[in-house]
């Protein structure tokens, strides 16, 4: 028996839906801490979406590395700050006037867009380029990490 | 599925990001926006290279990349707004004009 709807389309209808909700209360929600939560929720959704693109592995890395790691640390180090005031209502109006003509921009884009998403990542052939051809950007990549780790834990024990 | 979605759908992430990012004087209001944006950018990538097999493990890796650098990213920009609060008090990015030198 065949499927009325196909899953991939419902789970794309249901994590873009996630993903947008996710973003505005990013953006708009009172109190900070909670917009870093909406973050976290905005990185699952776009990790599902991720996914379904055809990079299960992309996936599991993003949930990890970003929501596990980035979003978490930002939660944590909110507990010790306090809200700055908004802009002037005129920057408000500059803001909206600039994402309408973004969203027109886009849409002109991305209007001849067209082709179907049917991928799955290869696991060996993602390797072989990593270790390969972008070596050294693996290289700089863990670097900065150890830079940001080494700089984290200066910050948590200097004395101000 | 069609591709026009998932770079409509990265449009309106980007939208919304760059909003927070114009309207917002707290700098890290302004880095969860900076990152709204950055997962946009993530989605369009990818969403582009999975159209062609022959880009997808290119993407894939790129992608990889993007996201331990975002995470190093977030690291320096969180530990800035840490000093910046402990030494004025505020996270407000307008006073950070007492930071010259």
């Amino acid at each position: 028996m065949s499927l009325l709807i196909d899953p991939n389309l419902l789970l794309f209808i249901l994590s873009s839906f996630l993903a947008v909700i996710a973003a505005v209360m990013v953006v708009w929600h009172r109190s900070i801490v909670y917009s870093a939560f909406f973050l976290s929720i905005l990185g699952i959704a776009n990790a599902i979406l991720f996914a379904i693109l055809g990079f299960p592995i992309i996936s599991l890395f993003h949930l990890a590395v970003y929501v596990g790691a980035a979003v978490t640390f930002i939660l944590f180090s909110l507990v010790m700050m306090r809200e700055a005031p908004s802009v002037e209502p005129e920057t408000k109006i500059t803001a909206v006037i600039s994402v309408i003509m973004l969203i027109i921009l886009f849409s002109e884009l991305f209007i001849g867009a067209r082709g179907e998403t049917s991928f799955y990542l290869n696991y060996r052939d993602l390797t072989s380029i990593l270790l390969k051809r972008y070596w050294f950007s693996l290289l700089v990549a863990a670097l900065a990490l150890v830079t940001t780790l080494i700089e984290a834990i200066t910050l948590a024990r200097r004395e101000v | 599925m069609e591709i026009f979605w998932y770079l409509i759908l990265s449009a309106i992430l980007l939208s919304i990001g760059i909003y927070g990012l114009l309207t917002k004087r707290n700098i890290i209001r302004m880095l969860l926006s900076a990152e709204v944006i950055f997962n946009a950018a993530l989605l369009s990538f990818l969403a582009l290279s999975s159209i062609d097999a022959g880009y997808g493990p290119v993407g894939g890796a790129l992608t990889l990349l993007a996201i331990s650098l975002s995470a190093a990213e977030v690291g320096v920009i969180v530990s800035i707004a840490i000093m910046m609060f402990r030494m004025i008090g505020t996270l407000d990015t307008y006073e950070l004009k007492k930071f010259k030198g």
